[in-house]
Protein backbone atom coordinates (compact mmCIF):
# COMPACT_ATOMS: atom_id res chain seq x y z
CA UNK A 1 0.00 0.00 0.00
CA UNK A 2 1.85 2.95 -1.28
CA UNK A 3 1.34 6.29 1.19
CA UNK A 4 2.07 9.71 -0.07
CA UNK A 5 4.93 10.73 1.06
CA UNK A 6 3.83 14.63 2.16
CA UNK A 7 1.12 14.36 4.16
CA UNK A 8 2.71 11.24 6.09
CA UNK A 9 5.55 13.50 7.17
CA UNK A 10 3.50 16.00 8.17
CA UNK A 11 1.53 14.17 10.44
CA UNK A 12 4.50 12.49 11.78
CA UNK A 13 5.03 14.04 15.01
CA UNK A 14 0.80 13.57 15.77
CA UNK A 15 1.12 10.00 15.11
CA UNK A 16 4.51 9.31 17.18
CA UNK A 17 2.57 11.31 20.06
CA UNK A 18 -0.69 10.86 19.56
CA UNK A 19 -1.49 14.54 19.09
CA UNK A 20 -5.18 15.50 19.89
CA UNK A 21 -7.72 18.70 20.65
CA UNK A 22 -8.74 19.95 23.33
CA UNK A 23 -11.74 22.54 23.75
CA UNK A 24 -11.51 24.81 25.64
CA UNK A 25 -15.52 25.64 25.65
CA UNK A 26 -16.93 22.43 25.89
CA UNK A 27 -13.72 20.38 27.40
CA UNK A 28 -14.24 17.23 25.42
CA UNK A 29 -10.10 16.08 24.23
CA UNK A 30 -11.03 14.70 20.06
CA UNK A 31 -8.59 12.85 18.14
CA UNK A 32 -7.34 13.34 15.52
CA UNK A 33 -6.80 16.58 16.16
CA UNK A 34 -8.30 19.28 14.24
CA UNK A 35 -8.20 23.86 13.87
CA UNK A 36 -12.55 23.29 15.26
CA UNK A 37 -14.26 21.64 17.92
CA UNK A 38 -16.09 18.90 16.73
CA UNK A 39 -18.09 18.24 19.34
CA UNK A 40 -19.61 21.91 20.16
CA UNK A 41 -17.94 24.44 16.91
CA UNK A 42 -15.49 26.14 18.72
CA UNK A 43 -12.32 27.22 17.21
CA UNK A 44 -11.17 27.78 21.12
CA UNK A 45 -8.94 24.25 20.97
CA UNK A 46 -5.31 23.40 22.32
CA UNK A 47 -3.03 20.77 20.84
CA UNK A 48 -2.30 18.33 23.87
CA UNK A 49 -0.43 14.93 23.65
CA UNK A 50 -2.21 11.32 24.89
CA UNK A 51 1.09 9.32 24.43
CA UNK A 52 1.44 9.07 28.36
CA UNK A 53 -2.26 8.41 28.91
CA UNK A 54 -3.86 5.07 29.56
CA UNK A 55 -6.81 4.07 27.55
CA UNK A 56 -9.75 1.15 27.96
CA UNK A 57 -10.81 -1.25 25.18
CA UNK A 58 -14.68 0.03 24.16
CA UNK A 59 -14.98 -2.15 21.33
CA UNK A 60 -13.10 -4.22 18.16
CA UNK A 61 -13.41 -6.00 15.02
CA UNK A 62 -10.78 -8.66 14.15
CA UNK A 63 -10.18 -8.29 9.87
CA UNK A 64 -9.56 -11.49 8.76
CA UNK A 65 -9.44 -10.18 4.99
CA UNK A 66 -6.62 -7.71 5.65
CA UNK A 67 -5.74 -5.15 3.08
CA UNK A 68 -2.78 -5.53 0.72
CA UNK A 69 0.51 -4.85 2.53
CA UNK A 70 -1.29 -6.44 5.16
CA UNK A 71 -0.90 -10.14 5.05
CA UNK A 72 1.47 -10.91 7.30
CA UNK A 73 -0.69 -9.27 10.19
CA UNK A 74 -3.62 -11.35 9.79
CA UNK A 75 -5.81 -11.41 11.48
CA UNK A 76 -5.59 -7.17 11.99
CA UNK A 77 -7.41 -6.12 15.24
CA UNK A 78 -8.51 -2.67 15.01
CA UNK A 79 -9.65 -1.12 18.43
CA UNK A 80 -11.71 1.73 19.61
CA UNK A 81 -10.32 3.18 22.71
CA UNK A 82 -11.01 5.32 25.64
CA UNK A 83 -8.20 7.23 27.40
CA UNK A 84 -8.69 7.30 31.08
CA UNK A 85 -8.15 11.13 31.96
CA UNK A 86 -9.36 13.01 29.09
CA UNK A 87 -11.45 10.74 27.79
CA UNK A 88 -10.50 10.95 24.46
CA UNK A 89 -11.47 8.17 21.93
CA UNK A 90 -8.98 6.72 19.46
CA UNK A 91 -8.87 4.12 16.83
CA UNK A 92 -5.86 2.46 16.30
CA UNK A 93 -4.31 -1.10 16.14
CA UNK A 94 -4.07 -3.33 18.43
CA UNK A 95 -0.97 -5.33 19.58
CA UNK A 96 0.86 -7.68 21.59
CA UNK A 97 -2.68 -9.36 22.33
CA UNK A 98 -4.43 -12.68 20.63
CA UNK A 99 -7.78 -12.28 20.14
CA UNK A 100 -8.97 -14.63 22.58
CA UNK A 101 -7.67 -11.67 25.09
CA UNK A 102 -9.57 -9.11 24.27
CA UNK A 103 -12.47 -8.01 26.37
CA UNK A 104 -14.55 -4.89 26.97
CA UNK A 105 -12.73 -2.41 29.56
CA UNK A 106 -9.22 -4.07 28.71
CA UNK A 107 -6.47 -1.45 29.98
CA UNK A 108 -3.99 -0.81 27.21
CA UNK A 109 -1.28 1.60 26.73
CA UNK A 110 0.14 3.50 23.62
CA UNK A 111 3.38 2.48 22.04
CA UNK A 112 5.28 3.19 18.84
CA UNK A 113 5.06 0.14 16.22
CA UNK A 114 5.42 -0.14 12.17
CA UNK A 115 1.88 0.55 11.31
CA UNK A 116 2.41 0.16 7.24
CA UNK A 117 5.48 0.13 5.19
CA UNK A 118 6.02 0.06 1.32
CA UNK A 119 7.62 -2.70 0.26
CA UNK A 120 10.81 -3.97 0.64
CA UNK A 121 12.77 -1.02 -1.19
CA UNK A 122 9.49 1.86 0.45
CA UNK A 123 8.89 4.03 3.55
CA UNK A 124 8.36 2.70 6.90
CA UNK A 125 5.41 4.24 8.57
CA UNK A 126 5.45 3.84 12.73
CA UNK A 127 2.73 5.11 14.35
CA UNK A 128 0.92 4.21 17.75
CA UNK A 129 -0.98 1.03 18.40
CA UNK A 130 -2.26 -0.42 21.54
CA UNK A 131 -0.80 -3.48 23.58
CA UNK A 132 -2.52 -4.63 27.27
CA UNK A 133 -0.84 -3.14 30.14
CA UNK A 134 2.80 -4.85 30.80
CA UNK A 135 2.06 -4.25 34.36
CA UNK A 136 -1.14 -4.34 35.66
CA UNK B 1 39.42 14.04 37.83
CA UNK B 2 39.03 11.90 35.17
CA UNK B 3 36.17 12.96 32.73
CA UNK B 4 34.27 9.78 33.81
CA UNK B 5 33.78 11.78 37.37
CA UNK B 6 32.01 14.79 36.05
CA UNK B 7 29.11 12.46 34.90
CA UNK B 8 26.57 9.80 35.68
CA UNK B 9 23.22 7.86 34.13
CA UNK B 10 20.46 10.00 35.18
CA UNK B 11 17.48 7.43 33.82
CA UNK B 12 18.22 3.97 32.42
CA UNK B 13 15.36 1.49 30.83
CA UNK B 14 15.17 -1.85 28.53
CA UNK B 15 12.01 -3.14 26.36
CA UNK B 16 11.57 -7.45 25.81
CA UNK B 17 9.11 -8.09 23.08
CA UNK B 18 6.21 -10.63 24.56
CA UNK B 19 7.14 -13.60 22.02
CA UNK B 20 9.51 -16.03 22.72
CA UNK B 21 10.34 -19.14 21.02
CA UNK B 22 11.33 -22.42 23.07
CA UNK B 23 15.28 -22.96 22.05
CA UNK B 24 14.43 -26.72 22.18
CA UNK B 25 11.90 -26.10 19.17
CA UNK B 26 14.88 -24.55 17.36
CA UNK B 27 16.92 -27.45 17.76
CA UNK B 28 14.37 -30.48 16.79
CA UNK B 29 13.83 -28.63 13.68
CA UNK B 30 17.18 -28.23 12.65
CA UNK B 31 18.06 -31.63 14.23
CA UNK B 32 20.82 -30.57 16.95
CA UNK B 33 21.92 -32.31 19.85
CA UNK B 34 18.81 -31.54 22.13
CA UNK B 35 21.40 -30.40 24.69
CA UNK B 36 22.77 -27.75 22.41
CA UNK B 37 20.29 -25.38 24.73
CA UNK B 38 21.39 -26.43 27.64
CA UNK B 39 25.15 -26.50 27.01
CA UNK B 40 24.43 -22.89 26.36
CA UNK B 41 22.52 -22.45 29.24
CA UNK B 42 19.40 -20.58 27.71
CA UNK B 43 16.20 -22.06 27.51
CA UNK B 44 14.02 -19.30 25.35
CA UNK B 45 14.89 -16.49 23.37
CA UNK B 46 12.61 -13.05 22.42
CA UNK B 47 11.28 -12.60 19.54
CA UNK B 48 10.07 -9.31 17.92
CA UNK B 49 6.63 -8.97 16.99
CA UNK B 50 5.61 -8.72 13.07
CA UNK B 51 5.43 -4.51 13.66
CA UNK B 52 8.27 -4.41 16.14
CA UNK B 53 12.09 -3.23 14.99
CA UNK B 54 14.97 -1.89 16.58
CA UNK B 55 13.36 1.72 16.20
CA UNK B 56 10.51 0.51 17.99
CA UNK B 57 12.24 -1.18 20.43
CA UNK B 58 14.43 1.27 21.28
CA UNK B 59 11.97 3.98 21.45
CA UNK B 60 10.13 2.22 24.17
CA UNK B 61 13.10 1.67 26.16
CA UNK B 62 14.32 4.85 25.81
CA UNK B 63 10.79 6.28 26.68
CA UNK B 64 11.32 4.11 30.52
CA UNK B 65 15.29 6.01 30.61
CA UNK B 66 12.98 9.63 30.11
CA UNK B 67 10.62 8.79 32.97
CA UNK B 68 13.26 7.72 35.60
CA UNK B 69 15.13 10.83 34.23
CA UNK B 70 12.58 13.46 35.07
CA UNK B 71 14.24 16.02 31.97
CA UNK B 72 12.88 17.51 29.50
CA UNK B 73 13.65 15.92 26.30
CA UNK B 74 14.63 19.38 24.62
CA UNK B 75 17.19 19.48 26.60
CA UNK B 76 18.95 16.04 25.09
CA UNK B 77 21.86 16.95 22.75
CA UNK B 78 22.55 13.37 21.16
CA UNK B 79 20.30 10.82 20.48
CA UNK B 80 23.11 8.11 20.17
CA UNK B 81 21.90 4.37 18.91
CA UNK B 82 23.48 1.56 18.45
CA UNK B 83 22.38 -1.56 16.33
CA UNK B 84 23.32 -4.00 14.17
CA UNK B 85 19.44 -4.50 12.37
CA UNK B 86 18.76 -0.72 11.27
CA UNK B 87 15.01 -0.83 9.64
CA UNK B 88 16.77 1.44 6.95
CA UNK B 89 20.13 0.99 5.53
CA UNK B 90 20.25 4.64 4.87
CA UNK B 91 18.37 7.01 6.81
CA UNK B 92 19.11 6.98 10.37
CA UNK B 93 17.34 5.25 13.32
CA UNK B 94 18.38 8.14 15.72
CA UNK B 95 16.23 10.63 13.94
CA UNK B 96 12.68 8.42 14.48
CA UNK B 97 13.31 8.01 17.95
CA UNK B 98 14.06 11.76 18.56
CA UNK B 99 11.34 13.08 16.82
CA UNK B 100 9.17 10.76 18.79
CA UNK B 101 10.26 11.41 21.48
CA UNK B 102 10.31 15.66 21.26
CA UNK B 103 14.13 15.38 21.22
CA UNK B 104 14.40 17.51 18.34
CA UNK B 105 15.52 19.88 16.55
CA UNK B 106 18.48 20.91 18.36
CA UNK B 107 20.46 17.92 18.76
CA UNK B 108 22.88 15.39 17.37
CA UNK B 109 21.26 11.90 15.95
CA UNK B 110 23.27 9.07 14.41
CA UNK B 111 23.11 5.55 14.26
CA UNK B 112 26.27 3.69 15.23
CA UNK B 113 27.73 0.51 14.10
CA UNK B 114 30.39 -1.95 15.66
CA UNK B 115 28.44 -5.40 16.00
CA UNK B 116 27.66 -5.48 19.21
CA UNK B 117 29.72 -2.98 21.12
CA UNK B 118 28.00 -0.04 19.04
CA UNK B 119 25.83 1.45 21.34
CA UNK B 120 28.76 1.01 24.04
CA UNK B 121 31.51 3.13 21.93
CA UNK B 122 28.95 5.10 21.86
CA UNK B 123 28.09 5.35 25.92
CA UNK B 124 32.31 6.41 26.21
CA UNK B 125 32.05 9.30 23.66
CA UNK B 126 28.44 10.49 25.74
CA UNK B 127 30.71 10.86 28.61
CA UNK B 128 33.48 12.83 26.50
CA UNK B 129 30.70 15.02 25.34
CA UNK B 130 28.62 15.72 29.04
CA UNK B 131 31.87 16.26 30.48
CA UNK B 132 33.09 18.69 28.24
CA UNK B 133 30.09 20.77 28.10
CA UNK B 134 29.39 20.25 24.75
CA UNK B 135 26.02 18.72 25.69
CA UNK B 136 24.23 18.67 28.87
CA UNK B 137 22.37 15.17 28.05
CA UNK B 138 23.18 12.60 25.85
CA UNK B 139 19.98 9.14 25.10
CA UNK B 140 22.31 6.51 24.34
CA UNK B 141 20.31 3.15 23.03
CA UNK B 142 20.97 -0.12 22.39
CA UNK B 143 18.85 -2.32 19.98
CA UNK B 144 18.79 -4.90 18.57
CA UNK B 145 16.37 -7.42 16.08
CA UNK B 146 19.32 -10.02 15.86
CA UNK B 147 19.82 -11.69 12.65
CA UNK B 148 20.99 -14.99 12.26
CA UNK B 149 20.82 -17.61 9.57
CA UNK B 150 18.47 -19.91 9.92
CA UNK B 151 19.91 -23.85 11.09
CA UNK B 152 23.29 -21.89 12.33
CA UNK B 153 23.94 -22.02 16.01
CA UNK B 154 23.61 -18.90 16.06
CA UNK B 155 20.12 -19.16 15.64
CA UNK B 156 19.48 -20.52 19.13
CA UNK B 157 20.13 -17.34 20.72
CA UNK B 158 19.90 -14.00 17.83
CA UNK B 159 16.93 -12.28 20.18
CA UNK B 160 15.66 -8.84 20.55
CA UNK B 161 15.42 -5.78 23.25
CA UNK B 162 16.74 -2.60 24.26
CA UNK B 163 18.21 -0.71 26.67
CA UNK B 164 18.59 2.97 26.63
CA UNK B 165 20.82 5.09 28.87
CA UNK B 166 20.57 8.78 29.94
CA UNK B 167 23.70 10.26 30.34
CA UNK B 168 24.11 13.63 31.91
CA UNK B 169 25.81 15.40 35.11
CA UNK B 170 27.14 13.53 38.05
CA UNK B 171 25.20 15.53 40.29
CA UNK B 172 21.96 14.90 38.93
CA UNK B 173 22.59 10.80 38.14
CA UNK B 174 21.43 7.70 39.43
CA UNK B 175 25.10 6.10 39.13
CA UNK B 176 28.10 8.17 38.63
CA UNK B 177 30.71 6.50 36.10
CA UNK B 178 34.39 6.07 38.02
CA UNK B 179 36.38 5.44 35.26
CA UNK B 180 36.58 3.38 31.99
CA UNK B 181 38.59 1.72 29.37
CA UNK B 182 38.50 0.04 25.89
CA UNK B 183 40.60 -2.57 24.15
CA UNK B 184 40.17 -3.31 20.24
CA UNK B 185 42.09 -5.35 17.72
CA UNK B 186 41.13 -6.86 14.32
CA UNK B 187 39.46 -9.60 14.74
CA UNK B 188 37.41 -11.83 12.33
CA UNK B 189 35.06 -13.52 14.75
CA UNK B 190 31.74 -12.19 12.87
CA UNK B 191 30.94 -9.92 9.97
CA UNK B 192 27.89 -9.53 7.27
CA UNK B 193 28.81 -8.26 4.30
CA UNK B 194 26.48 -5.80 1.95
CA UNK B 195 23.38 -7.08 0.31
CA UNK B 196 24.15 -10.53 2.98
CA UNK B 197 20.71 -11.21 4.84
CA UNK B 198 22.83 -13.16 8.08
CA UNK B 199 25.60 -12.83 9.57
CA UNK B 200 28.86 -15.27 9.25
CA UNK B 201 31.25 -15.97 12.09
CA UNK B 202 34.79 -17.68 12.20
CA UNK B 203 33.94 -20.78 14.64
CA UNK B 204 37.11 -21.03 16.16
CA UNK B 205 37.39 -17.20 17.09
CA UNK B 206 33.79 -16.55 19.05
CA UNK B 207 35.68 -17.18 22.11
CA UNK B 208 39.13 -17.18 23.27
CA UNK B 209 40.42 -14.93 20.77
CA UNK B 210 37.82 -12.71 21.01
CA UNK B 211 35.31 -12.62 23.58
CA UNK B 212 37.50 -13.86 26.45
CA UNK B 213 40.38 -11.76 25.41
CA UNK B 214 38.86 -8.34 24.63
CA UNK B 215 36.91 -8.24 27.83
CA UNK B 216 39.51 -9.36 29.85
CA UNK B 217 41.89 -7.10 28.50
CA UNK B 218 39.52 -3.79 28.81
CA UNK B 219 38.58 -5.07 32.58
CA UNK B 220 42.60 -5.27 32.96
CA UNK B 221 43.22 -1.42 31.52
CA UNK B 222 40.51 -0.52 34.12
CA UNK B 223 42.05 -2.30 37.10
CA UNK B 224 45.23 -0.62 36.21
CA UNK B 225 43.62 3.12 35.63
CA UNK B 226 41.57 2.87 38.94
CA UNK B 227 43.43 0.27 41.17
CA UNK B 228 40.37 -1.40 41.69
CA UNK B 229 40.07 -4.94 42.55
CA UNK B 230 37.65 -7.61 41.65
CA UNK B 231 36.79 -7.58 45.50
CA UNK B 232 35.63 -4.17 45.22
CA UNK B 233 32.30 -4.75 43.02
CA UNK B 234 29.18 -5.82 44.17
CA UNK B 235 27.62 -6.51 40.85
CA UNK B 236 30.02 -7.65 37.22
CA UNK B 237 27.92 -7.40 34.13
CA UNK B 238 29.13 -8.57 30.88
CA UNK B 239 28.28 -9.11 27.12
CA UNK B 240 25.96 -12.21 27.09
CA UNK B 241 25.89 -14.40 24.34
CA UNK B 242 24.46 -17.35 25.95
CA UNK B 243 24.60 -18.20 29.40
CA UNK B 244 27.74 -19.35 30.00
CA UNK B 245 30.56 -16.79 28.73
CA UNK B 246 29.77 -14.39 31.32
CA UNK B 247 30.66 -16.96 34.05
CA UNK B 248 34.04 -18.13 32.84
CA UNK B 249 35.19 -14.41 31.92
CA UNK B 250 34.27 -13.75 35.45
CA UNK B 251 36.01 -16.65 36.66
CA UNK B 252 38.97 -15.63 34.62
CA UNK B 253 39.45 -12.08 36.26
CA UNK B 254 38.44 -13.47 40.08
CA UNK B 255 35.00 -12.74 40.01
CA UNK B 256 32.66 -14.89 41.39
CA UNK B 257 29.82 -16.37 40.21
CA UNK B 258 27.11 -14.51 42.52
CA UNK B 259 28.12 -10.72 41.40
CA UNK B 260 27.29 -12.15 38.10
CA UNK B 261 23.91 -14.01 38.07
CA UNK B 262 21.61 -10.70 39.16
CA UNK B 263 22.50 -9.31 35.85
CA UNK B 264 22.37 -12.36 33.92
CA UNK B 265 19.63 -11.75 31.54
CA UNK B 266 20.51 -14.50 28.23
CA UNK B 267 19.27 -17.15 29.75
CA UNK B 268 15.53 -16.25 29.51
CA UNK B 269 15.09 -14.30 26.35
CA UNK B 270 18.76 -15.15 24.41
CA UNK B 271 21.46 -12.77 23.27
CA UNK B 272 20.14 -8.71 22.56
CA UNK B 273 23.37 -8.17 20.93
CA UNK B 274 23.65 -3.98 21.49
CA UNK B 275 21.16 -4.56 24.26
CA UNK B 276 22.90 -7.34 25.63
CA UNK B 277 25.15 -5.91 28.50
CA UNK B 278 23.08 -3.10 28.63
CA UNK B 279 19.85 -5.10 29.50
CA UNK B 280 22.27 -6.89 32.60
CA UNK B 281 23.09 -3.22 33.76
CA UNK B 282 19.48 -2.15 33.59
CA UNK B 283 18.23 -4.86 35.46
CA UNK B 284 20.80 -4.79 38.04
CA UNK B 285 19.94 -0.42 38.74
CA UNK B 286 16.47 -1.89 39.05
CA UNK B 287 17.29 -3.51 42.12
CA UNK B 288 20.60 -1.57 43.28
CA UNK B 289 21.49 0.27 46.66
CA UNK B 290 23.34 3.53 47.14
CA UNK B 291 26.85 2.82 47.39
CA UNK B 292 26.98 0.03 45.35
CA UNK B 293 29.70 -0.72 42.47
CA UNK B 294 29.10 -2.11 39.26
CA UNK B 295 31.61 -3.33 36.89
CA UNK B 296 30.01 -3.40 33.39
CA UNK B 297 32.19 -4.66 30.25
CA UNK B 298 29.82 -5.20 26.87
CA UNK B 299 32.24 -6.86 24.26
CA UNK B 300 31.28 -6.37 20.39
CA UNK B 301 32.51 -8.61 17.21
CA UNK B 302 35.43 -7.30 14.95
CA UNK B 303 36.17 -6.97 18.15
CA UNK B 304 36.40 -4.73 20.49
CA UNK B 305 35.38 -4.38 24.62
CA UNK B 306 35.05 -1.65 27.22
CA UNK B 307 34.91 -1.57 30.86
CA UNK B 308 33.09 0.90 32.91
CA UNK B 309 32.94 1.20 36.71
CA UNK B 310 30.25 2.69 38.19
CA UNK B 311 28.95 4.00 41.68
CA UNK B 312 24.89 3.80 42.55
CA UNK B 313 24.06 6.92 44.24
CA UNK B 314 21.17 7.88 46.57
CA UNK B 315 18.71 8.81 43.75
CA UNK B 316 18.63 5.44 42.22
CA UNK B 317 15.88 4.38 44.96
CA UNK B 318 13.54 7.13 43.88
CA UNK B 319 13.93 6.44 39.90
CA UNK B 320 13.93 2.73 40.03
CA UNK B 321 9.78 2.51 40.36
CA UNK B 322 9.00 5.22 37.98
CA UNK B 323 9.38 3.18 34.58
CA UNK B 324 8.58 -0.73 33.88
CA UNK B 325 11.46 -2.76 35.32
CA UNK B 326 13.24 -5.12 33.50
CA UNK B 327 11.62 -8.12 35.49
CA UNK B 328 8.62 -6.83 34.52
CA UNK B 329 9.10 -7.87 30.73
CA UNK B 330 10.66 -11.16 31.72
CA UNK B 331 7.67 -12.26 32.77
CA UNK B 332 5.25 -10.49 30.36
CA UNK B 333 5.91 -13.61 27.70
CA UNK B 334 3.70 -15.76 25.44
CA UNK B 335 5.42 -18.63 23.50
CA UNK B 336 5.36 -19.07 19.71
CA UNK B 337 5.99 -21.67 17.53
CA UNK B 338 9.08 -21.60 14.73
CA UNK B 339 6.36 -21.04 12.26
CA UNK B 340 5.48 -17.56 13.68
CA UNK B 341 8.92 -16.81 14.66
CA UNK B 342 10.15 -17.34 11.40
CA UNK B 343 7.40 -15.11 10.06
CA UNK B 344 7.78 -12.28 12.48
CA UNK B 345 11.61 -12.73 11.61
CA UNK B 346 10.87 -12.38 8.05
CA UNK B 347 12.39 -15.63 7.50
CA UNK B 348 9.98 -16.58 5.07
CA UNK B 349 10.32 -15.15 1.32
CA UNK B 350 7.05 -13.89 -0.14
CA UNK B 351 6.41 -10.94 -3.07
CA UNK B 352 5.54 -8.04 -1.65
Amino acid sequence: MKISIPPSWRNRVARYRLTATKCRDCGRTLYPPSEVCRACGSRNVEKVELINEKAKLVTWTIIYSAMDGFEDRRPVILGVLETLESKARILAPLTDVLPEELQVGLLMEPVMRRISEEGEAGLIHYGIAYRPLVKT
Amino acid sequence: MLPEEKTGILGWGSYIPRWRIDLKEIADLWGFNPVQPVELAVSEKSVAGVDEDAVTMGWEAALNALKRAGINPGEIGAVWFGTESKPYAVKPSATIIAEALGITPKTMASDWEFACRAASEAIRVAIGAVASGLVKYALVIGSDTAQANPGDVLEFTASSAATALIIGPRDEAAAFFEASASFVTDTPDFWRRDHSWYPLHGEAFTGEPAYFKHIVGAVELLFEKTGLKPEDFDYAVFHQPNGTFPIRVARMLGIPREKVLPGLVTPYIGNSYNSSALIGLSKVLDEAKPGQRILLAPFGSGAGADAYSIVVTERVLERQGKALKVEDYLKRKHLISYAKYAKNRRLINRIV
